[in-house]
């Protein structure tokens, strides 16, 4: 059983990595240019801030809730991120007060759900709606233009600001992943996913730790907004629309159970990957971008089917080895 | 945990008839409800008319019916989030096998409502045999089914011209007063409240929702239960379709699109409890009328259709926050029996007073800011068609695309302007999102309210084009802008260029940058989008007429979004390495494709497109965009409120040759048309001189 352990342990993640191999090696069949370096650094620059959400709505997740504000979220962290780097704060103000920015508003989404009890899906339905049309009450659509010259790459120059916006992802990713599995508060997000009663009576605050769940989506999403704004040299009035489908297709691709208490962010990243792969894959391949929706819509559906399908299995072997 | 709201039927000889009329606590819906109608009866004009009730009750059946369906999906701890989509399919091959197909009309919808219960059907298959969980399987089949929707008309396809007693059903009176459409949302009530709450089935779905697992050992046929409720979930959304198609007289892929986030509000709203078994139709009712009731009234009154978003969400949340302070309440002493059942009540009775107290708070406290607005404004209520036209001013309302849209913010100053000038009261609302209804939604309540003028700036031709007409009837002037409805929809068109003369325009600056030859690529806005298609076609046209050498390689959507718009650029660079042009034809598309190009470091490719001189300045003046293509943003808007106020003073009537727009000076008139002069090239030189 223990030659087993790797891959049984890890059977999620590995199935989602071969269903990505195999989308890799047909679009290397059919598009050899897709493997262009130019072309893998600009899908991992565009799909940073992806992952970043995507981390953070692991968390949610793992918890047994759902955070459908976030793109929400990203379009006010973003229009503010520009509001106040107009105003001449210093670069290290200005990501801490995004970052803030983005754990408040994820904090409401936490005290309604963990304290109050609301259905997550509600309530940041509600929210998604009231943050969404409080930017555009209060932006009126405009764009932020006439940034400092330090707001784009942070002044760094395009080469060393695309490092830093794919770095700052991984290390968000590998501070996640290391913190889930390594630390004591890290398996209080299994914990209450599996079983928030079980985890109350062990000890655990299973209300802090969703909402801290919350707080934490937060503050990464005001991260990503950031670093996803400043790869520009001006500032929209309505970013981030669509954001919330694109993570939570990609954490449920890569293996993490919707119920909760089940799952990882390597899962995620896989999933990040692949989801981000198809649609500029699609322009390679020659196939009309047209069907997109459709084969993103397939590829969920397969995920979860497949996912099922392989746990009755292992069920049912269990179960004929144990007679 | 929530077994005392649903009444076992020995209490109900006990229960005192406030709980039985209203298990579930409905009853502050009701008060909502009448606090909405109180200040908006206030607020708003013609709000309290019997027109306008009905009016409200047309808008509501689509979205009705999915909440009526959604219901007891909600109830069993379901969801269905892909009814929405599922109105979007279903409204393409309604469309497609009645014109491509030569269906007969009834054919074609039976086999629509057939389709209808497929989708359902697969997603019971998933959830209910397979068991996986309904918000996965259904937010796949939410992208499934739309991007079915997309690929098989290609996002391009607008199928309208509907035959009339096909329309009558969505668009048409009974006894000159009742919706059409209402009587199948009352069947459809009646159909729900009777499986619901009066049937051994709906009793089902109720312990379904409590404990699927003690359902099962309860005997209950669990997993056939769950299948015929998403079958049915399937069979609202394609028959919601059909009523949808027939009200906007047109269908396309983009049908429905948000539909399932209002219906779930609506159902939440109204009561249900997303873990399951708990929820009433009467509560979903109610709170499908909360909804679009607030919406109505505050178009009534004049206030941004933001401000309609925040208070649902506000509204949703209050009432989520005081049920569940009510539970809890309820539940500590629910645990004793007998003796403290007077207690309970007591508490309960104690609680839900608060809880009016409240809500009756904050409808009024959210609604004394609007009414102090309102009556320090200019305007007072009046009459439709009142016949002192001289003692009142003139009311121009004007509905842009999208109201985020820098286009059109630089629209409505100009309108601003003029309205100043001319002592006009300016109203200017328009959808927030994508939904193609939302224009007709507007219109409606602008006919109720009876304004003097509407200027649409259109979106769905064959959509609007009959409230448009609706609106002439009652003697309101309609203007179209920027986009035209159908001609006989409106008494003139303020053409700031037709869509010949952008594709041409277009066509002709790319063949000037390319030296006539060479490949270019397109990025449009979303593949559905009616306009930048009609370009696409012009641009296609030209290019087969006088640029033979000149070729479109490919077209990519950008959803109006920047950031995709600048990653999409970035696989078309490198897909198609012989492009040497980009062209974005919506105005977010153009900065993003610059700072893809720009980022990529091909300064050997140039950015060309449709867009706003502001947020391309710095690209124009690196040189990364070679030009922009636009007429006079602010001077549309300034043209359309003299066109508006002329046509009102009788200074603009058919024949006429010219018009005299204040800092304008005269304006070329062609027949039904005022136009405002050929599309203007933006480029390193004069772009300085323009902010907008």
């Amino acid at each position: 059983m223990n030659r087993h352990s790797f891959i049984s342990r890890n059977k999620r993640e590995l199935s989602v990595a071969l269903s990505y191999l195999v989308l890799l090696v047909l679009v290397a069949l059919l598009a050899p240019t897709f493997f262009h370096p130019a072309n893998l650094r600009d899908l991992a620059v565009n799909n940073a801030s992806v992952l970043i959400v995507a981390c953070g709505m692991t968390l949610v997740i793992l918890t047994g809730e759902i955070d459908i504000s976030v793109g929400s979220q990203f379009a006010i962290c973003t229009y503010a991120a520009g509001l106040l780097a107009k105003s001449g704060l210093p670069l290290v103000v200005l990501i801490l007060t995004v970052v803030l920015i983005g754990a408040v508003m994820g904090a409401v989404g936490g005290l309604l759900v963990a304290r109050l009890g609301i259905p997550s899906i509600v309530a940041t339905l509600a929210l998604m709606v009231i943050w969404r049309d409080a930017l555009r009450w209060g932006s009126e659509g405009a764009w932020i233009q006439g940034l400092p010259q330090n707001f784009q790459w942070f002044g760094l120059g395009q080469t060393y600001g695309e490092v830093l916006v794919v770095v700052a992802a991984l290390i968000v990713f590998a501070a996640i992943a290391w913190s889930l599995h390594r630390l004591g508060a890290g398996r209080f997000f299994y914990a209450v996913g599996s079983d928030a009663e079980a985890a109350r009576l062990a000890g655990i605050d299973s209300q802090f730790v969703k909402h801290n769940a919350f707080v934490i989506m937060g503050a990464l999403t005001g991260l990503a907004a950031l670093l996803n704004a400043i790869r520009f040299s001006i500032v929209p009035g309505n970013a981030g629309i669509g954001l919330e489908l694109k993570a939570i297709a990609a954490v449920v691709v890569g293996g993490t159970a919707i119920t909760g208490g089940r799952g990882t962010v390597t899962g995620t990243l896989i999933g990040v990957a692949l989801l981000g792969t198809i649609g500029p894959a699609l322009t390679f391949v020659g196939i009309n971008s047209f069907w997109e929706k459709a084969i993103q819509g397939t590829i969920i559906l397969a995920a979860v089917v497949s996912d099922v399908l392989m746990t009755r299995l292992s069920t049912r072997r269990q179960y004929r080895l144990a007679n | 945990m929530n077994s005392n709201t649903q009444l076992a039927p020995d209490l109900k000889l006990i229960a005192p008839w406030h709980l039985r009329a209203f298990p579930n606590r409905e009853w502050i819906l009701v008060v909502v409800l009448l606090f909405e109608c109180a200040i908006f009866s206030l607020s708003g004009d013609n709000f309290l008319t019997r027109s306008n009730a009905f009016e409200i009750t047309r808008l509501s059946v689509e979205v009705g019916l999915l909440a009526l369906a959604l219901t007891p999906v909600i109830i069993t701890g379901g969801i269905d989030l892909s009814v929405g989509s599922m109105m979007g399919l279903s409204a393409v091959v309604l469309g497609s096998l009645w014109r491509d197909g030569h269906w007969p009309m009834s054919l074609a919808i039976f086999a629509v409502l057939v389709l209808g219960l497929i989708g359902g059907a697969l997603n019971g298959l998933l959830i209910a045999r397979i068991g996986l969980p309904p918000l996965i399987v259904t937010l796949g089949t939410f992208s499934l089914f739309r991007g079915i929707a997309e690929g098989l008309t290609r996002g391009i396809e607008n199928y309208s011209g509907f035959p009339p007693n096909f329309l009558f059903l969505g668009q048409g009176y009974l006894g000159h007063l009742v919706p059409t459409q209402l009587v199948v949302l009352i069947v459809g009530i009646v159909i729900c409240a009777w499986y619901l709450h009066r049937t051994a089935f709906g009793r089902t779905l109720y312990a379904i929702g409590q404990s699927p697992e003690g359902s099962r050992y309860a005997g209950i046929p669990v997993g056939r239960n769950l299948f015929a409720v998403y079958l049915s979930s399937g069979l609202a959304a394609s028959i919601s379709a059909v009523i949808y198609v027939a009200h906007l007289g047109q269908a396309k892929s983009d049908a429905g699109t948000g539909f399932e986030l209002m219906a779930i509000t609506a159902v939440v709203l109204g009561g249900a409890s997303i873990f399951g078994g708990r929820g009433t139709v009467l509560g979903t009712v109610l709170g499908l009328f909360a909804i679009v009731v607030l919406q109505n009234g505050l178009r009534l009154s004049r206030q941004p259709a933001e401000l309609a978003g925040i208070l649902t969400g506000g509204l949703l949340l209050i009432t989520l926050v005081l049920n569940r302070l009510a539970t809890f309440a309820g539940g500590q002493s629910r645990v004793n029996t007998g003796a403290e059942e007077l207690d309970v009540r007591n508490s309960q009775v104690a609680v839900l007073s608060g809880v009016i107290l409240l809500a009756a708070l904050v409808v009024a406290g959210s609604n004394w800011l609007l009414v102090r607005s309102i009556q320090h404004g200019p305007q007072n209520e009046r009459p439709i068609n009142s016949s002192s036209k001289s003692n009142h001013r003139i009311q121009v309302a004007m509905m842009p695309k999208a109201k985020g849209d820098p286009y059109f913010v630089s629209c409505r100053l100009g309108a601003e302007e003029a309205a100043k000038e001319l002592g006009i009261d300016l109203l200017w609302d328009g959808p927030t999102d994508l939904d193609p209804a939302k224009q007709n939604e507007v219109v409606e309540a602008w006919i109720t309210k009876g304004v003097d003028v509407i200027a649409v700036s259109v979106e769905n031709q064959a959509g609007i084009s009959t409230v448009l007409r609706k609106a002439r009837e009652k003697g309101i002037k309609v203007l179209t802008w920027d986009a035209d409805a159908e001609r006989n929809a409106r008494d003139f068109l303020i053409n700031q260029a037709t869509p010949q003369g952008i594709g041409y325009t277009l066509t002709d600056e790319a063949a000037r940058i390319l030296g006539n030859k060479g490949e270019f690529a397109v990025i449009t806005a979303s593949l559905s989008a009616a306009n930048q298609n009609e370009w696409i076609k012009f641009i296609r046209a030209r290019l087969a007429e006088k640029y033979p050498d000149l070729k479109l390689v490919t077209v990519q959507p950008s959803e109006g979004d920047r950031d995709r718009a600048f990653s999409e650029t970035q696989t078309v660079l490198k897909v198609y390495p012989n492009v040497k042009l980009i062209m974005a034809i919506a105005a977010p598309a153009v900065p993003g494709a610059a700072e893809a190009v720009k980022q990529a470091g091909r300064t050997d490719v140039k950015v060309t497109g449709l867009s706003l001189p502001n947020m391309n300045k710095p690209y124009v003046k690196d040189g990364v965009v070679e030009s922009i293509v636009l007429w006079n943003t602010t001077d549309l808007g300034y043209l359309t409120v003299y066109a508006a106020q002329a046509l009102i003073s009788g200074q603009l009537k058919q024949g006429d040759h010219e018009l005299v727009a204040g800092r304008l000076g005269k304006i070329e008139v062609v027949d039904d048309e005022v136009r405002l002069g050929a599309p203007f090239i933006f480029n390193k030189e004069n772009i300085d001189r323009f902010d907008f």
